[in-house]
């Protein structure tokens, strides 16, 4: 392990956008981190609101029209190596907002995620749980570190 | 600048958002800024827009009163009950008496849950992380008595039309834990309110801070919590048929500032517990569910409930089992106004902390709101 990926990995900076779900999955996130119970923090995972200190982006909501642009813009602003967790129903395929339409095109949803920027970890649940955010968190990091 | 009697007011505006460090949901606030002081903001929603009320148009009743739940995560069982609510009005349902009570138990667990993260969202705008971590512990108790409830943690989707779905009836282990819970959430969240409101530095920080008068919230349509901070007794749990067999004080403060709005969340919780106790202690036998009804077209029909953030409102007419002309309104769309409101006269580094006083929820805001274009 070099001496990079070492401090890597003692440092891992998660960033949360919010892209228009419902909140549900948001506080979930922020819990998870944040929380006594789960603690992600133990694990050296801190939550950060600036793209330039970030290593993995979490995206939730099925990306409104309106949030499409800023998405973009942060992940270009995040540094190199770079990593996306798509988390809950919403930000793997539009959940509710989308998909309830059937083939008839949203007006108002631009998303899924993976169609505005690559997603490296998907996370399913309506809203996700904690620990599947863990486990999330935890798929992404062999790219964070393999990185040179 | 130099003249005095020729003072030129140099205002400059401080642009936040959309996507903002200091806010998790996105929305736009242009602070109009003279010396430091904040003379004027302006609140922009729209962003969110998902457009939900378009997709419940026309879906049949029982699935889009399931959708109401993904308006918002936070209180998403009041939405869901209160689009039951609508049909239930529309077709003279009766609903069981023990399907009432557990439909309040849920709902004052949600209470407990919303009310909860408002306090530890506000001790993380106040810079107090360690306040904000332990209430997100003590709130951890609630998560989990609800999705021991509903199967899901934060949407469990309890009522349906004519009482509540099988799987959220209460035996006697889930009395008995949400017993238990209830006496762990008592003793913590006093310990909290003792070490917070003996704290000098938290109070210093929040006393007569970003103020709002009592006639400003009268005049703004101010609902909820925020409007009892400023001294106001209103609360629709007191009109409200379910809420008729229990037992509850209305908590009011007087001053409108962080400290009354802080307060009266805190003492509701007590409030909240007193209710589910009650609930729960005289929770009747029998039914839960009353299958005989018969669909029938509609008028519109409306209902207004209270819900943690102030009084929500719900409307649609049913046409052979669809509903037409869905209409939502939440609480948080007639506090943007106090929220604007606070704002004024605070320094700047308070400004983010008066609109985090009026609990905002903008994701519930932004369904009807006509789209901005930014
Ligand atoms: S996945 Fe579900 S809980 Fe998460 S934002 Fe979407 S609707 Fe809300």
């Amino acid at each position: 392990m070099s001496l990079k990926s070492y401090s890597r990995a003692r440092a891992v900076h998660v960033m949360l956008v919010y892209t228009g779900g419902c909140n549900g999955c948001d506080i979930e996130i922020v819990n998870c981190i944040f929380s006594p119970r789960y603690d992600a923090e133990q694990y050296k995972v801190f939550l950060t609101w600036n793209p330039r200190e970030a290593d993995v982006l979490v995206v939730t909501g099925p990306v409104t029209k309106h949030t499409e642009k800023p998405l973009k813009e942060i992940y270009n602003s995040i540094p190199e190596p770079k990593a996306v967790v798509a988390a809950g129903a919403c930000a793997l395929m539009g959940g509710v907002y989308k998909n309830i339409h059937g083939d008839i095109p949203s007006e108002e949803i631009a998303g899924p995620v993976d169609e505005v920027i690559p997603v490296d970890a998907k996370v399913p649940g309506c809203a996700v749980r904690p620990e599947d955010i863990l486990s999330g968190l935890v798929a992404t990091l062999p790219k964070l570190l393999e990185a040179k | 600048m130099s003249d005095n009697n020729n003072k030129k007011i140099i205002e400059t505006e401080v642009p936040m958002g959309m996507v903002h460090s200091a806010a998790i949901e996105p929305y736009r606030v242009r602070l109009f800024v003279e010396d430091e002081i904040v003379r004027d903001a302006e609140i922009t929603v729209g962003i969110n827009h998902r457009g939900i009320e378009r997709i419940m148009e026309g879906l049949p009743v029982e699935k889009a009163n399931s959708l109401t739940e993904k308006i918002c995560g936070i209180c998403s069982n009041s939405h869901i009950w209160n689009s039951v609510l609508v049909a239930e009005k529309a077709l003279g349902i009766e609903i069981p008496e023990r399907a009432s009570y557990i439909r309040i138990v849920v709902e004052e667990l949600e209470r407990l849950h919303s009310h909860l993260l408002y306090l530890a969202h506000g001790s993380e705008v106040l810079g107090h992380e360690t306040f904000a971590m332990r209430l997100f512990y003590i709130r951890e108790t609630v998560m989990e008595l609800l999705g021991m409830i509903g199967g899901n943690r934060v949407q469990y989707g309890a009522p349906i039309i004519g009482g509540i779905r099988p799987r959220c009836d209460l035996n006697e282990m889930r009395i008995k834990k949400i017993k238990e819970g209830m006496d762990f959430l008592e003793e913590k969240v006093a310990a909290f309110a003792d070490r917070f409101t003996s704290d000098p530095m938290i109070m210093a920080r929040i006393t007569g801070v970003a103020v709002l008068s009592k006639k400003d919230a009268i005049r703004l349509a101010t609902s909820g919590p925020t409007l009892r901070a400023t001294g106001v007794d209103i609360d629709l749990r007191r009109d409200m048929e379910s809420y008729d067999p229990f037992e509850f004080d209305i908590i009011t403060q007087k001053d409108g500032d962080v400290k009354s709005n802080l307060l009266v969340r805190v003492f509701e919780i007590f409030e909240s517990i007193k209710i589910i106790r009650q609930a729960i202690g005289n929770l009747p036998p029998g039914k839960i569910t009353n299958r005989s009804w018969g669909m029938q077209d509609t008028p519109i029909v409306k209902s207004y409930i209270e819900v943690p953030r102030g009084k929500l409102y719900h409307s649609y007419k049913l046409e052979e089992g669809r509903t037409r002309n869905v209409i939502v309104r939440t609480p948080s769309i007639t506090n943007i106004g106090a929220m604007e409101h606070a704002c004024i006269g605070a320094h700047i580094t308070d400004a983010q902390l008066a609109i985090v006083q009026c609990d905002p929820c903008f994701t519930c805001t932004d369904r009807a709101i006509k789209i901005i274009r930014l």
